[in-house]
Parts: C-alpha cells; structure tokens; sequence
C-alpha cells in the first residue's frame, strides 16, 4: 500500500502548482496530474488517499475520470473542482458517489479540510475494509451447528428458544454460543451483531 | 410687251397681298395660329393666282378678237378692192368691144380682124371674140373656130342665142350666164350689139376666161394672203386664182360679182394668217411664268408647312425638353471656359435656394461655397476647368442660401456645341446628404449589430470565461492561503515565501489579461482599421475561447505560418469572426467522438492575402443548407439568432475581403476568410 496522499488531476498547471502549496502548507501531501489520462494510467487499487478532480479538462474530463475509476473498482474519495456554471454535473456526480465538490474560487482552507476529511474517511474505510476481511475470516472458522446458533442469537433469540428450535438441550445451546463468541472475538450478542452488520 | 408688264404686274400685285395676309395674320390674334395661317395663307395666293390667270386670258381672248376684227376689216377692204378693179377690167374690156362693134358697125366690117386679134392678144382675159352676124353666123372668129358651128358653140344651146337676141332687141351689152368653156374652167361671154347705121348688123361676143380674169387681174400681194374665187348662186366655184383646197372652212368674204351678175359672186378666202411668232412666244412666256410662279408658290407653301411642321416638333421637342429639365431633382448647371455660370436649372435653384437670375453670369467664387471650405471649391473648380475632374464624380460640400449645408456628388463633363467645339463644362448635382445620413445610420446599426452580436457572444461564453477566471484567481486565492497557513504556523523562513508570491502575481497577471481581452472585445468602440497581425489575432481568440472548448471537450490546434505579413483590419471585428467560426466549429462536432473533436486554425499567406482557416471534424454542412447559411436570420441552432455567419460576412467583405466555406477532407467543414496584406 502506498503512502496516502492527495491526488490534484488538474489541466491547468497554476492551479495544480497552487493547490499543492496549499496543501503542502497544512502538511498534507499532494501529488499532481496533469490530465486524466495520466492519472488513469498510473492508477492503482492500492492508492490511498483522495483525488482533487477538475470537472472541465481538455480530452478526458473529470467525469469521465471519475465513471472509469468506478469501473475498475476504485474507492477513493473524490472531490470536484467546478466552475460556477458547473454545479448540477456536481449534483450528478455526487449522486454517483463522489464525496463532495468545490466550486471556484474556493475557500481554500475549508478546501483543505475537506481534503483531509477525505483522507480520513479514506483511511478509516481502508481500516474498516480491513476488519472485514478478519470477521470473514473468523466467521470461516465457524461449524455449522455454530453458525446456525449464532444466526439465531444475532436474531435476538433465547438460549431455551434455540435449544427448542434445533433440538438440542439448553447446556449445548450454551457451549455453542461460547464457541462463537470466542471464534468471532466479542464478549456481547450486541457486539456480535454489529460486527456482522459491518460486512 | 405691254402684256407682258401688265402681268409681271399683277404678279406682283399677288405677291404683295399674300405678304400682306401674312402680316396680317402675324399681327392677328393669336388663336389657333398654325391652322389659320396653313388655311387662309394656302388658299388666298391660289385664289390670287387663279384670277391673274382669268384676266390674262380674257385679256389675250380680247386681243384676238381685236386682232380678228382687224383682220376682218382688211378682208372686207381686199375684197372690195378686187371686186372693183375686176370689175374695172371687165369694163374696160366690154369698152374696147363696144369700141370695136361700133368700128365694125362704121366700117362695115373691113379689116375687123386685126383689131379683133389686137384685142384678144393684149387682154388675157379675153378668151375669143366672135364677130356674129345678124343671122347669128360667125362672120369671123379670132381664135378661127375650126370648124363652122355657129352660136351654139360653146355655151348650153340657146344660151348665146337668147343673149343674142336680147342684145339686138335691147341694143346694149348682155352677159351670158357662166358655162363650161371647152379649153377648160367656166366662161361667160358679153354680147355687144353691133349696129350699122340704124339697122342691128349682128353681134360681138367675148368669150371671157374666169380663171384667166382672176389669173391676170389679181394681183399677187392679194393672193398670197386670199384664195379668191368666183362662185356661182349656188356657192359651187367657177374659177379661182390658186386652187388649194382648203383643209377647213375659213374666215372669207363674199362680194356680188356684178357685172357680169347671174348669181355669180366673188369669193375672198383668207388661207393664210400671218404666223405671229412674238406674239406666241409672248403668251408662252406669260403662261411659262405664271406657271413657274404658281410653281414656286406651291413650292414656297410647301417650304412654309414643312418649316411649320419643323416649328411644331421644335416647339414640342422644346416643351419636352423642359418639362423634362423641371421634373428633374438631379441640379444641373453649365458654365462656360472662363467658369461663369451660363445655365441653371429649377432643381438646381432649389438646391441652393439662389434664383437663376442671382446665379446667371456669377463667376468664382460662387455664392454656394461655404465659406470654410473656399479654398477646397477653388482646388476643385480649378481642377474642372483643367479638365481633370473625375469622370466617376466627386463629392464637394456645398452651403444653401439659409446657410445650411449639404453634400452634393457632383458629375463634369465637357459642353461641346452644334459645332462639336467645346463650349464649357456641364456639372450635375446630386444632393447627396440624405444619402449620406441613411448610409452612416446603416454603418451604425451595423456597428450596433456587430456589438450586440459580440455581447451576445460573450454572453453565450459567459460561464466558461468565468471558469476561465476562475483558475488564476483559484490559483491566487490558493497561493495567499498557503502562505497564511505558513506564516500562521511560524515555520517558514520568508524566503520561502517567493516564489509562490511570484506565482501568484503571475496569476493576478493572467486574470487581468483574461478581463482586459474580454473587455476589448465587448466594449462599444468605433471601428479602427490599422495594420495588424493576423496570427496574434487568432492566438487572442483562442485564448479567448479555450475554456469554451475545454468545456465542449474539443481540442484546438493552431498552426500558424511563420512571418505573416500584417492586413489592414480592425482586429476586433476580426478576433469577433474567428471567434464565431470557431464556436459554430465546436458546436458542429457536438455528435462527433470526444477523442475526434478537434478544431485546427491555420493561417497561410496566398496570392496576396492572409488566408485563415477553421476546419472541424463535426457534421457537415447539408447541401440544402449551404445556399442560405449566410442569410441572415438563418440558424441551425436552437438559442442561435442567426446573425453570426451573416455578421461575420459582412465584416470580411468590409475589409475587402472573402468569407466561404468548403466540405474538409475527411469530414467536417472548413471556414475560410481572405484579408489583403497591405500594400507595401
């Protein structure tokens, strides 16, 4: 994984140039593209980060970029730079799934933490995609008679509703259910329930 | 001779009064003039004519009757004459028988012979004589009769008997009645009773000839003018002094030819008229002059209507003329070698509000030259009167009698008369002020056009030029950000502070260049034609509109020709046609693939011209469409006005250049305009 940065995609040099000064001066770090093509080209799944994303650019244009990162897969946080006119293609793309847009001139300082919200929520999706992929681990570690008792506890049901529903005795339903709160690392059937809410 | 004056007189006398009507009817009211004078003055000359050829004729006709009566007088006289000196000689004849029947009845006959012989051969007229007994037996005969017949011999049987015997009973001369002698022609005889002593001893006869009586008793003075005959009671001739027959009766006398008597009568025929040559040729020259005279009258007439005819269509011609001088509003005004105005006409007057009396004869400088401009009119007049005034025309500013002022175009040309000599010069005026005003109220709504066409423009381009803005100033706002940031931080050393401060005045720079062309192109100015650069006009509107195509998503690539030489244009007005051809370009390639749209401006440098093309890759231009693109009010677009390409055309074509467009290889459409290099 590479070092999370904020990813300027922008024609106009002036802009890309002042946009990482900017952002140099609140110590986040910037890396500048000057088309979307190059920055298609060089793209990764395991880029972190967020991208900075002018709307109007000649050749491919940001929206543009933005439908073909989607395609491939690409989770990274997206904002838009607009020009005035340019506020219902926003919309649109925020629609889409873009995390926010700036209009020019902008508030450069909000610019800034926006950016590093997004690199935050960046980060803390990368972490929590992280997490997911332990639950998914630890839910393959399950039995099948553990499984089914741990569906049914997420369901809210009772030790003695269980025992009644597999046919099994209460003291079973018991040791099942501690397995599964060992395996799955949760002291609560709350806890357990929120954990596999997240995947 | 006297006829001859008589008529040249009267001639005259014609004359006079066909000039006398004429004066008359000049001084006369002046009512229908050319019918009265065509009618009266045709016809009172002939009427004149027509009488001057009745009293000659009964003039000439009373001389000849004069001259017959004349004539007639002298036949009557001839006549008489010749009748009284035939007679004479008759008597004288019958005389000298008396004388010689008395010698014979004396005698008693003795040598009657001779005598009768002495008689016959000195009288012509005497045929025979014939001495008769009383017995009536020819006792002697000169010419002898040749054989013995008695007195029958000769005439009708009894007729010399019975005179015979009245003779003797009578005792005086008797004639015989006229009969045929035997040598030929008629006779009479005279019987003279011859007595001896008392008793009637017989007779002498003569026998007379009357072709020899009137052969030798006429004398030829007479003749030559008369035929003198002898006729009998029943008018057949008896004898005559020439014979010719007389083609047609003719004027003659006639006389009792008494003695001899019996019915005869002497017939005086006039057979031949003095030809009076001076006379015809007299008459013929009258009547060749009269003729000649009503010749040239009806030749004089027919000058006189052909010279009326002629009139008329002067007058009539004249009448169109001016008619048509005062219905003109074009001024016109003639002057002569030495510029003096010699002619004006009405629309000129009005034109100038000076009358034509105040203007005919005026020299330089004239009345209608401002005063501001004097020295201008003297250059120009001069220059007219050198001959070098423009054959296309001139414009003069001119000052009316209020003191107003108007343009006029003015044309010269030189005045050549009848003679083909040339006169001096015929300036038409137009008043060309309203013209003029019309003309600069057009080139402003014009120029109102091409402004609100370039607002309009602007306007369309509004939110991508203000995108356009927006980059430095998001540049500069996010330049001054960070060095805030970092001097609210206190970590920065300030030299690191310059160069994103250099940035950022760079970036105030290029919003200000953004602003100032935006301003340049919209802005309401006069239009200033100066040289300029056609390949820094192109890279002006592209800058201009690069956000624009960012916008479209279209490419620009510009290829400009090295060292294009300058055109003489308003470099707005041309920034203002490349920028409406390069965003009908981008909108055409609408449907085109983002990857294809590209718009390429090329300038090249051609014949003469700078030659600039905007080729896109969209559409086309439909066949169908071509025909009115330029129209005005034409427009494929949904918001379009339709003036773009029309503005556009108008703009090239006022600098003397072309505005076309041609299908481009491989699709898409090419918008070419020519501007003309100027002119070293």
């Amino acid at each position: 994984m590479t070092a999370a940065k904020v990813h300027i995609v922008d024609d106009d040099e002036a802009i890309r140039d002042a946009l990482s000064w900017l952002l140099q001066s609140r110590d986040v770090q910037a890396e500048t593209w000057e088309s979307a093509e190059d920055f298609l080209a060089a793209w990764t799944p395991l880029m972190a980060g967020c991208l900075l994303l002018d709307i109007r650019m000649e050749g491919m244009t940001g929206l543009e970029l933005f439908d073909r990162l989607r395609e491939r897969g690409c989770r990274l946080p997206v904002i838009f730079l607009t020009g005035h006119g340019d506020v219902p293609i926003a919309v649109s793309a925020l629609k889409k799934g873009a995390r926010d847009f700036v209009e020019k001139p902008f508030n450069d300082n909000d610019l800034v933490d926006r950016v590093i919200e997004a690199l935050a929520f960046d980060a803390e999706q990368r972490a929590r995609e992280a997490g997911q992929a332990s639950v998914t681990a630890r839910l393959a570690t399950l039995t099948q008679r553990e499984r089914q008792v741990m569906d049914l506890v997420v369901g809210g049901k009772l030790n003695k509703v269980i025992a009644d529903d597999l046919g099994i005795s209460m003291r079973t339903v018991e040791v099942h259910r501690a397995h599964v709160f060992e395996k799955m690392g949760v002291k609560t059937a709350v806890e357990l329930a929120r954990l596999l809410a997240s995947v | 001779m006297g006829s001859f004056v008589f008529s040249a007189l009267f001639a005259n006398g014609a004359v006079a009064a066909i000039v006398e009507i004429r004066i008359f009817l000049d001084k006369g009211p002046m009512i229908r003039p050319a019918t009265l004078l065509s009618r009266r003055g045709t016809a009172m000359p002939i009427v004149a004519m027509v009488l001057v050829v009745v009293l000659l004729g009964v003039f000439l006709w009373l001389l000849d009757r004069s001259e017959r009566e004349e004539e007639e007088h002298a036949l009557i006289r001839d006549a008489l004459w010749v009748e009284q000196s035939l007679r004479f000689q008759l008597a004288s004849d019958v005389d000298r028988l008396e004388q010689l029947a008395d010698t014979i009845g004396r005698s008693g006959g003795t040598d009657v012979t001779a005598a009768m012989r002495h008689l016959v051969t000195t009288n012509p007229a005497v045929e025979r004589v014939l001495w008769l007994d009383a017995e009536g037996r020819i006792a002697a005969s000169v010419p002898p009769v040749p054989d013995g017949r008695t007195v029958a011999e000769g005439a009708e049987p009894g007729a010399r008997g019975d005179a015979l015997r009245l003779a003797g009973s009578l005792g005086k001369r008797i004639y015989t009645a006229p009969y045929q002698l035997p040598q030929a022609g008629m006779g009479f005889d005279v019987v003279v009773p011859v007595y001896r002593g008392r008793g009637y001893a017989g007779a002498l006869v003569g026998v007379f000839s009357i072709d020899d009586i009137l052969t030798h008793h006429v004398p030829w003075w007479i003749a030559e003018r008369y035929q003198i005959a002898v006729a009998d009671s029943n008018g057949a001739v008896l004898g005559a002094k020439s014979r010719i027959a007389e083609p047609k009766p003719r004027r003659s006398h006639a006389i009792p030819f008494d003695p001899p008597g019996k019915g005869m009568t002497l017939v005086a025929t006039v057979h031949r008229t003095e030809s009076n040559l001076g006379r015809t040729v007299l008459v013929a020259a009258i009547f060749g002059l009269t003729g000649s005279a009503l010749w040239s009258l009806w030749m004089v007439r027919r000058h006189i209507r052909r010279r009326l005819r002629a009139e008329q269509q002067l007058r009539t011609e004249h009448a169109f003329r001016k008619a048509m001088e005062d219905s003109l509003t074009v001024g016109m005004r003639a002057r002569d070698l030495q510029g003096r105005i010699i002619y004006v006409n009405p629309a000129f007057c009005r034109m100038v509000g000076w009358s034509e009396p105040e203007l005919l004869d005026r020299g330089p400088p004239m009345p209608y030259w401002p005063p501001e401009d004097l020295e201008r009119c003297q250059a120009v007049f001069s220059t007219v009167l050198a001959g070098q005034a423009p054959p296309d025309g001139f414009e003069l500013r001119l000052m009316r009698r209020n003191g107003e002022r108007f343009d006029a175009l003015i044309y010269e040309a030189p005045l050549i008369d009848a003679n083909g000599r040339h006169t001096g010069w015929m300036g038409s005026f137009v008043d060309i002020t309203e013209r003029k005003r019309a003309e600069e109220l057009a080139r402003q709504q014009q120029e109102r056009l091409q402004h609100t066409a370039r607002v309009i423009t602007m306007g369309e381009m509004a939110s991508t030029l203000a995108h356009e803005l927006n980059q430095p100033l998001s540049a500069i706002a996010s330049y001054s950000a960070g060095c805030l940031n970092k001097l609210r931080a206190d970590t920065v050393a300030p030299a690191e502070l310059i160069p994103p401060l250099d940035k950022l005045s760079k970036q105030a720079m290029r919003a200000g260049r953004i602003i100032r062309r935006i301003h340049e192109f919209v802005r309401k100015r006069d239009p200033k034609v100066a040289p300029c650069d056609v390949a820094e006009v192109v890279e002006d509107s592209v800058s201009l509109i690069r956000a624009d195509a960012r916008k479209h998503g279209v490419r620009i690539e510009v290829d400009l020709a090295p060292g294009t030489p300058p055109v003489l244009a308003d470099r707005i007005l041309v920034q203002q046609v490349l920028l409406n051809l390069m965003r009908n370009g981008m909108e055409a390639m609408a449907q085109t693939p983002r990857e294809a749209r590209l718009l390429r401006v090329t300038t090249r440098v051609q014949n003469g011209a700078v030659l600039t093309r905007i080729r896109d890759r969209g559409c086309g231009v439909a066949p169908e469409v071509a025909e009115t693109l330029f129209s005005p009010f034409f427009t494929t677009k949904k918001e379009g006005m339709g003036m773009g390409l029309n503005i556009c055309r108008s703009i090239i074509e006022s600098h003397h250049g072309r505005l076309w467009f041609e299908p481009a290889k491989g699709g898409g459409t090419a918008f070419l305009f020519s501007l003309p290099v100027v002119s070293p």
